[in-house]
């Protein structure tokens, strides 16, 4: 072929040929096989391969509660420790405003205080003291929440079982969760739905005229039953020893009281839990799951081997779940879902058979199309075509980008939009053919005026398509990925490769004339 | 060998720019009624943007209506609608807190568990979210219109972004006026679509700018009306081929591309219908308020 670099030649079929090549991986999709090439597959998104998205929100507002109720509390014990008498405590918008009845020691108490919580804001007027819960101090409660929550989450869902999870943060107090596969989101969500903070407290049964009259003393909580909201409990507010020293948890029976779960104690919680049962033989003992008493045996022996057993009215999967909430740890606040998308197995596989349908039918109809408009030029567009959709596969399967099911609409709009260029090709050569009569000149002018407007018609949908990338989420961004790859891939095929074609099919019929 | 091209003749000579008020009046009426239509009627918001529970399930042996009686006994605002084909039925709540609204798919679930086959798909958008993903669509629409522009200000005088910019506005409220009127539902898939439809108007528009400007160059003498005229008709064929083949792609989809994507792909072909018809009779036109000739003092 003159006319024609041998150096082109080459790079445009062998960029055809990797093309094809690197498209068998995704086109034989072999799910589960861990050859290095056939490794190189599109990952098809949750809403063709089936599974779950769920987002979930810290929820914040409660920790900055608790931390402002820590602040009272730590208030009380310091004005005991200076002697000094609290006339009120209020709390109210994010600050704590504690009035003493004088400001003797007022300092001391703010010194000491500030040692406590470091980098808190405090302002003393009078004998009033304020603790302001700034956004700097929110900042680093929000942070330590978010990186806890994440670590305790990837916990929990990796016990559950599921395989290939995708867990990250979004945004300031998100954490995103994609579970491939997952046929019941309903017992992930169970297991993200609690807080699961564990605590063992001991039951005052003394002070009976409290727990009637519902008034909680100080450093005293009233608490309710988990089984039946009617029964409360009068406990230490102070937690003898908690879900942080656990250091395994598992769901086991026991030949009197049904399914359980028994744990273990690292040493400092078997030390704890030794000296607490030791010193209060006789007493009672409540096991607190998230605020709510799950159990209370009587203490009859001092516990020293820092293990024991939790027996509730659990069934085998309860006392499991629960096992693998106490391994995981206690979240440093609630989770709420804000967002849930879950396709089951089913409807993906419907939408990949549909998509492919849409696709081919779509191909079909266009070379039809151009071979009717085109004739042999027509032809030689539509193996251009092919090539494309060769390449956008080959190149979604390389750099592992998301198949979705916008995604393949993308695809196929690709598809109608990709022949833009061959045409705008054809048309110029059109053009130049009559007023030019050598085919060669006229084939090369027709490509050299066509090449702007190409470019120029083709950034505008890049722009479109990568503010779409940018502000969209999930599936959409698959769609944007798809018509950028395409976009990318038509310029090639019809700048490089159609003109390839074109100058082999001039060459091999030696045509003296073109009637286009 | 011979294509049918040759039926659309290589020198058309249709005067597009006679009846170019005609079109502008008709246009400037769509687009008042469909600003009309959007803030009285609005838009038919999916579950992404006004939030809620959208449940998808196959059945056997039951009807619709049966489903309905027996969902209604617990939830009052739910409603079903067949989706396809009459065993696949999607089940819509409206908008609770976040934590009901989970419990609400839970219960869904139970009370019909022995009438369902497959959850096909259970989906909750909570009302923060939904509204961020508004607040998100509504940005990436105009940042691509702004980028969009800058592009076209860049690559030509400024003239032509401005035609460029009254085809692609008209293209976008006019698609989202017949979204309105043919109640399609509009979804963050909507929003992609009319973003696509944006790139594609203006790739029509910039195609046949290309020309126009090539021939402002080339005859120096012929009257402005004369000149777009030709641009548009040097365009012509290629304008109504890309239409065609993105509309065959597009009808392709719209009927053998499933329910879900059905939404998108009308919103396309609505779009690149009007996107179409703009290039050639809103934009070219619009250069007529110039009433000077860009360029002309060049060489």
């Amino acid at each position: 072929m003159k006319n024609y670099p041998i150096w082109k030649s080459f790079t445009v079929i062998s960029l055809v040929l990797l093309g094809i090549i690197f498209s068998i991986p995704s086109l034989v999709y072999d799910e589960n096989s861990e050859n290095w090439f056939l490794k190189n597959k599109i990952n098809l998104g949750l809403d063709l391969q089936g599974g779950s998205y769920l987002l979930l929100e810290v929820q914040l507002d409660v920790l900055y509660d608790e931390e402002l109720e820590n602040f009272s509390d730590s208030i009380r014990l310091l004005a005991r420790d200076n002697q000094t008498k609290i006339n009120q405590i209020n709390t109210q918008n994010n600050e704590v405003i504690v009035t003493f009845n004088n400001n003797n020691k007022i300092d001391e108490i703010k010194n000491s205080f500030f040692q406590m919580y470091r980098g808190i804001s405090l302002q003393v007027s009078n004998n009033q003291l304020t603790i302001k819960l700034d956004d700097l101090y929110k900042k680093t409660i929000q942070d330590s929440a978010i990186k806890q929550s994440l670590e305790i989450v990837r916990k929990r869902i990796d016990e559950s079982g599921t395989k290939e999870p995708l867990i990250q943060r979004s945004g300031k107090k998100r954490i995103l969760l994609q579970l491939p596969g997952v046929k019941d989101p309903e017992r992930i969500k169970e297991l993200l739905g609690k807080t699961a903070k564990l605590t063992f407290h001991l039951v005052d049964d003394e002070n009976i005229d409290a727990l009637n009259a519902n008034i909680e003393p100080f450093g005293k909580m009233i608490v309710s039953d988990i089984y039946d909201d009617k029964i409360k409990y009068l406990l230490d507010k102070r937690s003898l020893v908690g879900g942080e020293n656990l250091v395994d948890a598992k769901g086991s029976f026991d030949q009197t009281e049904g399914h359980a779960v028994s744990f273990r104690f690292d040493t400092e919680g078997a030390q704890k839990f030794g000296k607490a049962t030791s010193n209060n033989i006789g007493k009672r003992l409540a096991v607190l799951l998230d605020g709510v008493v799950i159990t209370a045996p009587r203490i009859n022996s001092a516990i020293t081997g820092g293990s024991g057993i939790i027996t509730g009215n659990f069934n085998a999967q309860e006392a499991s779940d629960l096992a693998v909430l106490l391994r995981a740890g206690a979240l440093p606040a609630p989770l709420e879902i804000v967002e849930e998308r879950s396709v089951g197995a089913g409807l993906g596989a419907d939408s990949i058979a549909a998509g492919k349908i849409a696709a081919f039918i779509g191909m079909m109809l266009v070379c039809i199309f151009m071979i009717l408009i085109y004739g042999s030029f027509g032809a030689i567009a539509n193996v251009s075509l092919i090539a494309n959709i060769f390449i956008i596969i080959s190149l979604l399967g390389t750099i592992g980008a998301t198949l979705t099911l916008p995604g393949i609409a993308g695809i196929v709009l690709t598809i109608g939009m990709a022949v833009d260029a061959n045409v705008l090709i054809f048309e110029r050569i059109k053009e130049e053919s009559l007023k030019n009569t050598k085919v060669f000149q006229i084939v090369k002018n027709g490509f050299d005026r066509a090449m702007s407007t190409i470019l120029d018609a083709n950034i505008t949908t890049l722009i479109a398509a990568v503010l779409l990338f940018a502000f969209g989420s999930g599936p959409i961004r698959g769609f944007s990925i798809t018509l950028s790859l395409g976009v990318i891939a038509s310029m090639f095929t019809a700048l490089m490769l159609t003109n390839f074609l074109l100058y082999l099919y001039l060459s091999i019929t030696k045509k003296k004339e073109l009637v286009l | 060998m011979f294509g049918l091209n040759k039926i659309i003749p290589v020198e058309p000579n249709i005067n597009f720019l006679r009846l170019r008020r005609n079109f502008l009046i008709i246009s400037s009426i769509a687009i008042i009624a469909s600003i009309v239509l959007l803030f009285f009627k609005g838009l038919n918001l999916g579950i992404d943007f006004k939030g809620g529970t959208l449940i998808e399930v196959s059945t056997k042996n039951t009807s619709i209506g049966e489903l309905r009686d027996i969902l209604s006994v617990s939830f009052n605002d739910v409603s079903l609608q067949e989706f396809g084909n009459e065993n696949i039925i999607l089940i819509r709540l409206q908008n609770k807190n976040n934590q009901e609204s989970i419990e609400t798919i839970n219960n869904v679930k139970d009370i019909i568990q022995d009438k369902v086959v497959e959850f096909r798909r259970s989906e909750f958008v909570g009302p923060t979210i939904s509204s961020e993903l508004l607040y998100r669509g509504f940005q990436a629409v105009s940042f691509a219109l702004i980028a969009i522009l800058i592009y076209i200000w860049l690559r030509f005088e400024w003239q032509f972004g401005f035609g460029a910019v009254v085809a692609l506005t008209h293209d976008v409220i006019f698609t989202l006026g017949l979204l309105s009127i043919l109640n399609v539902e509009f979804s963050l898939a909507t929003i992609a679509a009319i973003l696509t439809i944006a790139g594609y108007s203006i790739n029509d528009t910039v195609v046949i700018f290309d020309r126009v400007r090539e021939n402002l160059r080339k005859y120096k003498k012929l009257e402005l009306v004369d000149l777009f005229n030709l641009s548009v008709n040097n365009t012509l064929s290629r304008t109504v081929m890309t239409s065609l083949t993105t509309l065959l792609a597009l009808f392709s989809l719209f009927i053998f591309g499933g329910e879900v994507i059905r939404p998108f792909a009308l919103t396309m072909i609505i779009g690149v219908i009007i996107g179409t018809y703009s290039s050639v009779f809103i934009a070219v036109p619009t250069l007529l308020i110039f009433k000077f000739r860009p360029q002309d003092d060049d060489d």
